[in-house]
């Protein structure tokens, strides 16, 4: 069909059969894009996806947003004005909530017993769980994401206090193990790791986990 | 989106074997998938997330999908689809100064081995409108027939060899140029 097409010059051609084979992505991205798919299916949801607006919805938007503009700015002015009538009280500067300073040491690493029973509280429902120990480890996460591997540890203790089995055991060993080896801790991580993999052998973390531990080096 | 080290993920398997179906070929096919939304102009900095937004998409539509056929041109339509949003959201951005510098390009000393090579085919693709760009990647680097081409981009037979036409050339002189600014370096 495409004797009608100018057929491209041999240069050009072998450039592109260079690009026709295609490169393995890195361990860690692959296991990132498998995780964030994995969790997608299990939260039945999509919420990924975000669709563009349609264009009569983002002017709609976009009014709404002028219109709340407008009010602030008009609320701020008068705050101004009323502020500037009278004098200042000084209130005190709210201060950044700060976490207790996260103990290191403690942090016990998780011993294998898959035969144990999840320790959820029974007040919980299924649901409450769910929320609860994800948003432990999305507090871990964060840490992680900003490099304060201490900070992670706490909600990951937490998290295996109260979630010894939990539906995100998983994700929590591999963060432990990413906060103990970047923290250099060598040796909890080297044992954190070894627990991982004896107890996801198939994890799809289990390349990220193999990089961060000290013995995958 | 800040993407961090880890992302959360549910231990217990997928729902249902669909579900399986769909994650499993997601997995088999995800190098190519980033493969051709970068090809398709889409920034390292933003694959990941659109690289999530096509297997949802998959998931959503893989009832429609005939098993008996090859998935990697499914999965193109799907990567099209998602970065033609991409590149109109992207284009909106760039009316305020946000313009994101590609691939490096090859270096004047650098003999164009494979991985300059790959890297100087994305520059080039990225000189190329997403519509004639796509035809040719579907067709020149990933050998889809034209009249598949047609089908999955949801086009006229016609209309593919045009873009496919003017892609080529558009290529062509996009190498060329390149080349000549590595060399002016």
């Amino acid at each position: 069909m495409s004797r009608s097409q100018p057929p491209l010059p041999p240069d050009v051609r072998a450039l592109l059969d260079h690009e026709r084979e295609i490169q393995p992505l890195p361990a860690t991205v692959r296991a990132r894009a498998l995780a964030r798919a994995h969790a997608a299916v299990v939260a039945g949801g999509n919420r990924v996806a975000t669709p563009a607006p349609a264009p009569r919805t983002r002017w709609a938007a976009a009014a709404a947003v002028f219109c709340l503009l407008s009010v602030a700015v008009g609320a701020s002015a008068y705050q101004i004005r009323a502020h500037l009538a009278t004098p200042p009280s000084h209130p005190p500067a709210a201060a950044p909530v700060q976490a207790p300073p996260p103990s290191v040491r403690s942090a016990p690493i998780a011993e294998v017993a898959p035969e144990a029973p999840a320790p959820v509280p029974p007040a919980l429902s299924r649901a409450d769980a769910a929320r609860a120990e994800l948003r432990l480890l999305r507090q871990a996460r964060a840490a992680v994401a900003r490099e304060d591997y201490a900070a992670a540890l706490p909600p990951i203790a937490e998290h295996a206090r109260r979630f010894k089995d939990g539906r995100l055991t998983e994700e929590r060993e591999a963060l432990r193990v990413k906060a103990l080896a970047s923290l250099g801790r060598s040796a909890d991580a080297r044992r954190a790791a070894a627990a991982f993999r004896a107890r996801f052998p198939r994890s799809v973390l289990l390349p990220a986990v193999n990089q961060m531990s000290p013995s995958g080096r | 989106m800040v993407v961090s080290h880890l992302c959360l993920v549910a231990s217990p398997a997928p729902q249902s074997t669909a579900d399986e179906a769909c994650l499993h070929a997601f997995q088999n096919e995800l190098d190519y998938v980033y493969r051709t939304l970068r090809r398709l102009g889409t920034s390292p900095s933003e694959v990941d997330d659109l690289a999530q937004e096509v297997f949802l998409a998959l998931r959503r539509c893989w009832a429609d999908y005939d098993t008996s056929r090859p998935l990697r041109p499914f999965l193109f339509g799907i990567s099209f689809r998602i970065a033609s949003a991409y590149e109109r959201k992207r284009r909106r951005e760039v009316a305020f100064g946000v313009v994101e510098v590609g691939d490096a390009r090859p270096g004047p000393d650098e003999a164009l081995q494979s991985k300059q090579a790959r890297a100087l085919v994305l520059a080039a693709l990225d000189r190329i409108p997403l519509p004639r760009r796509a035809v040719l990647v579907m067709h020149d680097i990933d050998d889809v027939p034209v009249s598949q081409v047609a089908s999955i981009l949801d086009i006229p037979l016609f209309t593919v060899y045009s873009r496919l036409r003017k892609a080529r050339r558009e290529l062509e002189s996009a190498i060329r140029r390149l080349l000549k600014e590595a060399d002016a370096r």
